[in-house]
């Protein structure tokens, strides 16, 4: 689909020298199966547009920052679908992915994990949140 | 012969990827139609002549599961070959679909080439540009 490499990668936040006032995507969605929870993957918009020219075969002059929301809608959309599928063998649902704040710090934490993947253009954060159930 | 497909998925980034795929992948394809839902899907179905449907499994208003079991359940519909696209590799999804009777099913992410193939397994027949 588009090829890209991983520079490096961790879990957590995000290595020291990522540049958090750049202008970022996020996006979010939930899952509803066993387990449900919430997914959301952030990345710099530079890193947007660039997967974006190569997801959809254009020149970068043709892919405008909605277009490359959408593409990182339809990359968390595979990611967390890839995750869930691999996880577990009930099936699930996904909600259609939604932009959101790239500010907005969701708790993660608490019961899930976090990771980041620099991928020479930026740093692609995923954060999964699993559901607690009683 | 040139192919006449519909490509259901509510990304439209997904939507112009599978596009695109089948511009360059050699089929002869006249017709690309795209729907947003299962719902936009039969709308356009119900006007437009395909030979196969590419549908995603998960969206809005009505989904692929359910768009698939409507065109089972309709005298014309059943013909035409569904081959889903879709990022639930679980093996029950698989075998749920392919019993409600899509011919094929592609998981995502997917190489161009495996697309291909799958649809020209659904297809039953090989279609290409000279």
């Amino acid at each position: 689909m588009c090829f890209t490499g991983v520079v490096a990668s961790g879990e957590g936040a995000g290595p020291p020298e990522a540049d958090g006032t750049l202008p970022a995507i996020a996006v979010v969605l939930q899952f509803h199966g066993s387990p449900s929870g919430g997914f959301r993957v952030s990345v710099p918009l530079k890193l947007a547009r660039a997967v974006g020219v190569a997801f959809l075969g254009r020149e970068e002059t043709e892919v405008s920052d909605s277009q490359a929301e959408e593409v990182v809608c339809e990359l968390a959309n595979m990611i967390c679908g890839s995750i869930l599928s691999r996880q577990s063998k009930a099936t699930f649902q996904i909600t259609h992915p939604e932009p959101a704040p790239p500010e907005q710090d969701v708790s993660f934490e608490s019961a899930g994990a976090r990771c980041w993947f620099d991928l020479g253009d930026g740093i692609l954060t995923v954060s999964l949140e699993l559901q607690q159930t009683l | 012969m040139e192919l006449h497909i519909l490509i259901v998925d509510d990304s439209p980034a997904m939507r112009s990827f599978v596009r695109r795929v089948l511009e360059v992948s050699g089929l002869e394809v006249g017709l690309c139609l795209e729907a947003g839902n299962g719902e936009e899907a039969l709308r356009l179905l119900e006007d437009n002549w395909v030979d196969a449907v590419l549908t995603d499994i998960n969206m809005p208003q009505m989904d692929g599961e359910e768009l698939l079991r409507r065109m089972s359940e309709h005298e014309m519909l059943r013909s035409i070959p569904v081959l889903v696209v879709s990022t639930d590799r679980t093996e029950g999804r698989i075998q749920n679909m392919l019993t409600l009777g899509a011919m094929g099913y592609v998981t995502k992410p997917f190489a161009a080439e495996t697309l291909r193939e799958e649809l020209e397994h659904s297809l039953g027949v090989v279609h290409r540009t000279e």
